[in-house]
Parts: structure tokens; sequence; C-alpha cells
């Protein structure tokens, strides 16, 4: 994850790319972090299916629910992960709701995360409130447990987010859930430079981003992108190479 | 902002005291605190789920301390003699080191702990810390100790312990008998203590509240964190206005018809031959169940916050009937999410919730059932949050629905204890209701919990079976997990997959229950049984032939096992029945099942 502290420093954007592990069958999964990681893509965030991802659009939950009919579990995606002999060279995210990981066992989840090469989790059903429940156990194995902020985070609430942030933050772009949009909005730039202020690690902006117009119109207010429906439909339908155009509008050196 | 651990903990009074500590510590080493991992896994049922259970430990064994971790279960370990680096890296959770702090040299040490914390407590005269004198703080200054991995001890009370948080800036800060008063933990002191550390004026602090034991919470996407809190803000001030508390009875009895009466069932109390059997009848309300209380007091909430807009989930149908109903009355926009199967179940009430003017959603995704319902209710309310209230119709979800619906509800209970003193002079032996979520139950319950002479009993849906893989008994077969919101009990595969509940009724076949019946089946007060699908069709029949009242299937359930219950009760015991909705939406279901009538 310092690679990103890094990148920070030079001015150069991230992007983060979400799959979901098992759509279409788990053995894809490896694939898919090869292909994303020679697409220069900064660090990928391997989903968890859950059965009631609430946090999830349409496109992740189909998904999900492909995954599911292929019996992929938390502990089947970690396994694969450990299996791998290729080296990965980019940091690896988990993304899963808090339940299976409950059912897991957290220090469980903790260790084996460890294990398998992951840096940091990400939690969108455990608020900062709950964190306790998780954060000894990742703490402990050198694991960031990244937050989510929203436009409808208060300003108290995202002082104390970003006080104990680690990793970077994940600022969500929309008032609703994961999917890719037409339309960003316009107080979300107001609202990123208002985290990428307070914040001391990187601000990458998430949900809805699947265009280089919306790269293009908060390039200069976050450190980076987190790209995950327009990923999702794209490996499902079997025309990856589409998307590397998003991935050079974010990951291209610009002068800063 | 700094945590805050209480330490030596015995006695529950205490750990409801502490209920906003952020950490409770048991010791397990010999000392007058000490506590059998039994009696810390007791106590820790009544501990939030997010905050730590800490062993304290003096150069005990690996295996003690695994069986201690795994026992209570501990979420972190505090070691104060001369443990090895091996153990303190052998031990499965974080590990909490302490040491004893009298000179510069003695902070020095702190840099070599393996440890994740490291605990800084004056010098005991048994072992590392435990002496209840402050060491002086300022020996840590300059050190170069990681603050984020400081814990300090020592001394503490609630009048020094802002001081040392300012001085060292810690972790957290661990108290022990600063918050005692001749020997034993006091009570006030606790939440004195705990309140100097959080409610400090510079810093606006989060509470923890919302727990019932172990269980609740607020596990929601951060979008909806601040639409959980305003609504707690405002369910809060409600509480304390008696405005409020008019304008919802005025609507309570100039609408919906209450009170109810406790009606004597003279022929089903001859025919079970035991117990005098009374029957509270919240299906003589305006809609035809218990859920209109709810969605009265909801609605009226959500007009005071300025939201006009309505989104509900609805099973049987009946919350969702009541929910559009009540937005007919004040002119709210209504969108109702139903499950496809329970729309194709429920086609009345599907009916009269559009004649009423709500757009009744389908959801076909997972089971296509409540679940799903709750699982599409929840993302249209992170989708249009600023505008809407979600009016969830059980004793679900985040904090504070669970605590409000139930007190909503509490007005059947409140009601029922009034009218059995007045008919019997004295409180019933037991009291059924059915449970799916668990709101008509946690209503009727509610006023009881205290009279610990009434038996209180929760019957859920057995389905088929609890044996099959088609019932909807949470408490008989669930497991502890998240869903919609809350930490409860759920039916989930080992992956945790939450699995589809199955009953011949759509308001029971909901995979969670009410955090708070989770916590009241823990502790033991409220007994939980379960009733197959024919056993409630044969009580329906029973019920209607008995005393020409037709209960809704879900209330069949609790007639079922109220008959069973009857069987060990005597002439001179009396109990009640929560009859909680009546049957004219279960109609086409009846008359599929029960042809055979003639």
């Amino acid at each position: 994850m310092n690679r990103l502290e890094q990148l920070k420093k030079t001015g150069n954007k991230a992007f983060v790319a979400y799959i979901m592990a098992g759509d279409g069958g788990l053995d894809r999964l490896k694939n898919q972090v090869q292909y994303l990681q020679g697409a220069g893509v900064t660090a990928i965030e391997i989903g968890i299916p859950f059965s009631d991802p609430v946090a999830d659009g349409p496109t992740i939950e189909a998904a999900g629910n492909r995954a599911l009919k292929h019996g992929v579990t938390l502990q089947k995606v970690l396994e694969e992960l450990k299996s791998w002999t290729f080296e990965v060279t980019i940091p690896l995210l988990v993304m899963t709701y808090l339940n299976p990981v409950m059912r897991f066992g957290v220090e469980r989840f903790a260790t084996e995360c460890s294990k398998a090469g992951i840096s940091g989790v990400i939690i969108p059903d455990l608020p900062y409130e709950h964190k306790q429940l998780v954060q000894p156990y990742v703490d402990k194995e050198g694991i960031k447990l990244i937050q989510l902020v929203t436009l409808t985070t208060t300003d108290v609430r995202l002082d104390g987010i970003l006080r104990e942030a680690q990793g970077f933050v994940y600022a969500v772009t929309v008032k609703g859930i994961t999917g890719s949009r037409d339309e960003m909005s316009e107080d979300v730039k107001a609202f990123m430079r208002k985290v990428r202020e307070k914040s001391p690690v990187p601000v990458y902006a998430g949900f809805g981003i699947s265009k280089s117009s919306h790269v293009d119109m908060l390039r200069d207010d976050v450190d980076g992108f987190i790209v995950g429906s327009a990923i999702v439909d794209a490996f499902n339908e079997d025309r990856i190479q589409e998307i590397e155009p998003l991935i050079h509008a974010v990951t291209a050196t610009h002068s800063v | 902002m700094t945590k805050v651990k209480i330490c030596g903990l015995q006695e529950q009074r205490h750990v409801d005291a502490a209920s906003r500590a952020d950490a409770i510590g048991f010791v397990f080493a010999p000392s007058r605190r000490q506590v059998t991992i039994a009696q810390a896994a007791e106590l820790a049922k009544h501990i939030p789920a997010d905050t730590d259970k800490i062993g304290v430990f003096v150069n005990a064994s690996l295996e003690e301390i695994e069986d201690a971790v795994a026992g209570v279960p501990l979420t972190m370990v505090q070691l104060h003699g001369d443990e090895p680096d091996e153990l303190v890296k052998a031990i499965r959770v974080p590990v909490i080191q302490a040491f004893s702090i009298r000179t510069k040299e003695d902070v020095e040490q702190l840099k070599n702990s393996l440890a994740n914390y490291i605990l800084v407590d004056a010098p005991g005269t048994e072992y590392r810390g435990g002496s209840g004198n402050v060491f002086d703080w300022s020996l840590l200054d300059g050190a170069g100790i990681d603050p984020s991995r400081l814990i300090v001890a020592g001394g503490l009370t609630p009048e020094n312990v802002r001081a040392a948080i300012e001085q060292t800036t810690p972790y957290m800060v661990d108290v022990s008998s600063g918050v005692e008063t001749e020997r034993q933990k006091d009570v006030a002191k606790i939440q004195k203590f705990i309140k100097q550390v959080k409610d400090d004026s510079m810093e606006q602090t989060i509470e923890k509240v919302g727990f019932f034991g172990k269980y609740g919470g607020q596990f929601v996407p951060e979008t909806l964190m601040k639409a959980v809190k305003e609504l707690e803000d405002a369910y809060n001030e409600v509480k304390e206005d008696p405005e409020f508390h008019k304008e919802y009875h005025h609507y309570l009895s100039e609408y919906v018809g209450r009170e109810q009466p406790l009606t004597f069932a003279k022929r089903m109390t001859e025919a079970y031959g035991g117990p005098k059997i009374y029957l509270k009848r919240e299906d003589l309300n305006h809609t035809g169940a218990h859920k209109v209380n709810n969605a009265i007091g909801q609605a009226l909430l959500a007009m005071r916050m300025g939201k006009r807009k309505i989104v509900a989930e609805t099973g049987a149908g009946q919350h969702g009937v009541a929910t559009a109903t009540i937005c007919a009355l004040f002119d709210l926009d209504c969108v109702i999410f139903m499950g496809e199967e329970d729309i194709k179940r429920q086609q009345l009430n599907v009916f009269r919730m559009k004649l009423l003017g709500a757009r009744v959603e389908s959801v076909t995704k997972g089971s296509a059932t409540l679940k799903d319902a709750v699982n599409e209710a929840l993302r249209y309310w992170v989708a249009n949050v600023e505008d809407t209230h979600y009016l969830i119709g059980s004793a679900l979800g985040p904090h504070p629905f669970p605590t409000m619906v139930r007190d909503f509800q509490s007005v059947i209970g409140v009601e029922t204890r009034r009218q059995i003193l007045e008919k019997e002079g004295r409180l019933p032996d037991a009291i059924l209701a059915c449970v799916g979520g668990g709101s008509n139950a946690i209503g009727m319950f509610y006023p009881f919990i205290q009279d610990k002479e009434v038996k209180l009993i929760g019957v859920e849906a057995a389905g088929q079976g609890v044996d099959t893989d088609k019932h909807a008994a949470t408490l008989t077969k669930g497991t502890e997990g998240v869903l919609h919101g809350a930490l409860m009990k759920l039916l989930q595969d080992d992956a945790g997959q939450v699995q589809e509940a199955h009953s011949i009724s759509a308001g029971l076949d909901y995979p969670g229950i009410g955090p708070e019946h989770a916590y009241l089946a823990d502790i033991g007060r409220v007994e939980y049984r379960s009733i197959t699908d024919d056993e409630a069709l044969a009580a329906v029949i029973g019920m209607s032939r008995l005393e020409g009242i037709i209960p809704a299937l879900e209330t069949a359930h609790a007639i079922a096992e109220a008959e069973k219950q009857a069987k060990s009760m005597t002439k001179d015991q009396i109990l009640i029945i929560c009859v909680s909705g009546r049957g004219d939406k279960d109609m086409a279901t009846y008359a599929e099942n029960l042809e055979g009538l003639s």
C-alpha cells in the first residue's frame, strides 16, 4: 500500500479495478488479475459474492449471483490466491460484506488474508462506529481497513473517519448504490476537494465511474479512481480490452 | 479519539453501566477481581458485539489463555507477567503487554515488545501494574512510543483521566480501582469515567447505543449512516415529547379503533382443559393486524423530520397495507417492495395497497420473499435517502428501528397488562406471540419483561419441519450474523450466505430475527418454540370453530403452541395469546389447503 503513497507524491493518478471473484468460475480470477496487472492498473479489489449485497447495484449483484452459482466462498477465494505462483506486483484488496467475515471468523479472516498476500480490506456495511469488530485483527497482520465516505457523511463523522483512515479513502461519488452512470453531479467535485484537503491518505473516487469524462471531471480533485461495474460487465461480456482506454485515461502521466 | 477500557468487572450491573466503554476487562489471574471463564462468558452476553472483551493474565500458559479466548470468547489478551515473546506471538488475538514505569529505562524496554499494544502502569506489588497508583506520565515524553499502540493505566480516576489523555494521547485508557468505592465497582463512577473520556466538549463523540447485549448495532452502508443517525436523534426527541404521544394515541383510538379487547376465550379454555385463555385482539385493528400501530408512529415521525416520501417492505402484505393506509391518511408518497412469490400468495393485499394509492414494486431477486423485499427497500432508501423515510415493518434493521418499532408496538403489552389486572387482579402465567421479525411479540412482551413470574413464549415457523431445509425457525436453528443493518441470529450456510426461509405464512418466512429477541433468547428470559405449517393450519380450524375468530396464518402458530402449553398448565392459571392479525388475507391459502372441509 506504500505504493499508493508514492503515487500520490508523484502526482500520478491511481486506477483501482474491481472484479467479482468467481464470476464465470473461480478459475477465471487468475487470468483477470494478470490481465489487469498487465494493463497497468494500480490495485485490484477482489469482490466476495454475498447473498444480500445491499450496497451494490444490479451489475455487481448479478455478478455475485453468478459467482454464488459456481459455489464461490470467501474461503475458496483466499485458497485460490494462496495457490498463485506468478508474481503479483500490485496491492490486492478484498471487498466483502461483513457477514461472510463473521462467519469465517474475524481473526482467521485477517490471518488468511495475510497469507494470501492481501494488503487491504473494504467492508461496506461495517461503519466507522463498529470498526473495532475487525480493526485490531487486521492491524495485527498489517492489513489496512479501508474506510468509505459519501456525500451524506456529516462533517463530524468525516473528521473522525479521516483521522483514523488507513491506506486510502474510498470516496463515494453518488448517493445511490454501485453502478455505471451517465451523469456526475456537480457537487461531487466540491465534496472530493473537501475530503482530499482533510485526508492524511490518498482519496479515490468510486461508484459510478465508467467513462473518461467522469475521470476528466474529477481528475484535479482526487488521487485516483475505483472502477467496478464497467469492468465486471466487460469481463462478463468478454470485451475487457474496451476498458483499456479508461485505464490509460487515468494512469497516463500528466504534468503536475 | 481515546478509547476506554473498564477492567475487573464481575457483575452484570457493572457491565451494563459500562455499555458505552470500548473494552471490558476480565481478570483471570489470582486477584480479588478474578472471574472464571464461565462467569466471563455469562457477562459477555450483555456486552455489545463491537466492544472488545479483554482477558487479563499473569504468567498463564498458552493453553489456559486459549481456553479463555475460545470460551468467553475474548477478542484481546492482556499479559501482566514475564511472558516470553514466543507466547505473545502464539496468541491468535491481538495482545496487550503491560509494563511498570518507574524510570526512563523502563520506557526504553517498551520498544522491544512484540505485542500489538503496550499498557503502561505504575509499579504494582505482585506483578506489573495493578497497584492503583499513578506513574509519572512525563516519562513517556519524547520516548518515541507510537501513541496508536499505547494504553495508559495506573491510578486513573474520573477526575484525572482528562489530564492523562492530554499528556499522553494514548490509544486507550484503562481503569479498575479508580471506578470503585470501598473495593467494589461503582456504577456512578464507571459512567462518570466514560463520560469524562468520551464527552469532552472539544470532540463530538459517537455514542455506542442500540445494542441488546451483543445484538443490534448500525451495520449499514456509509450512505445511510446520516439517515439512521438523524432518525435516532429525531426519535430520541419525540420519545420525550408529550405532544407527539398525544397525537400518536389520538390516531390509535380515533382511526385504528384502540383499545382492543382482551377477550376471554371460553370455548378454547374448555377445549384445552387447562388455563384460562385470553386473546389480545390485534385482529380488530383497522387494516386487520398489529402492523398499523407502528406505521402510524413512524409516519408521524417521518413528517416531523420533513420527509413526505415513504418506502416500505412487506411479506404477507399486512405491513404494506398498513403503510399504504397511513400514507393515504396523511397524503404521503408510498412505495412498497414485495417479493414476487408473496405477491402471488397475497393478491388481495396487493390490490388493497394499489387501491390505497401505493406503488407496489415486485421483487424477483433471491427467494423473492420478505428478505429480498427488505434488500430492495434498503437500496431504494440509499438512493433516495434525502427525502425518503424507510418505514420498516418489524423490530429489525439498524438502530433505532428495533427500539422504535418495539416502543410503537408496546401499546399491545401495556393495554394487555392493564386489562388482565382489571379482569383477574393478577398478571398472567404465560403469554404467547408468533415471531417472524418479531414486532407483535416484542410489543406484547416488553411491558412484562421485568415480571419474572410471567413466562414469555415466542413461536417461530417450523415450516415443513426444523430438520428439513424448509423452515423459518431462526432462534432454533440460526447462528450469529449481520443482515439488514443488525447483528442478530440468521439462517445461513457455512460460508455466511443467508439462506431462504420457508413458511406457509408469508409474514414469518424471514431468515433473521429482531436483535432484542436474539438477546432475550440468549439470557433465557423468553422461550422460543416452533410450529409447523400443518400444525398452524390445524390451529386455524380449531380457533375458527371454537371462538368464531379466523386468525391470520402467522397468529395460528401462536395458537397451536398455546394448545401444547395448556396441556401442562392448571385451571387456576392464565394464558394470553396475542392475536396479531385476522385471516381475511389468507383465505386463498386456507381454501387451497383446507379444501377437505365441508
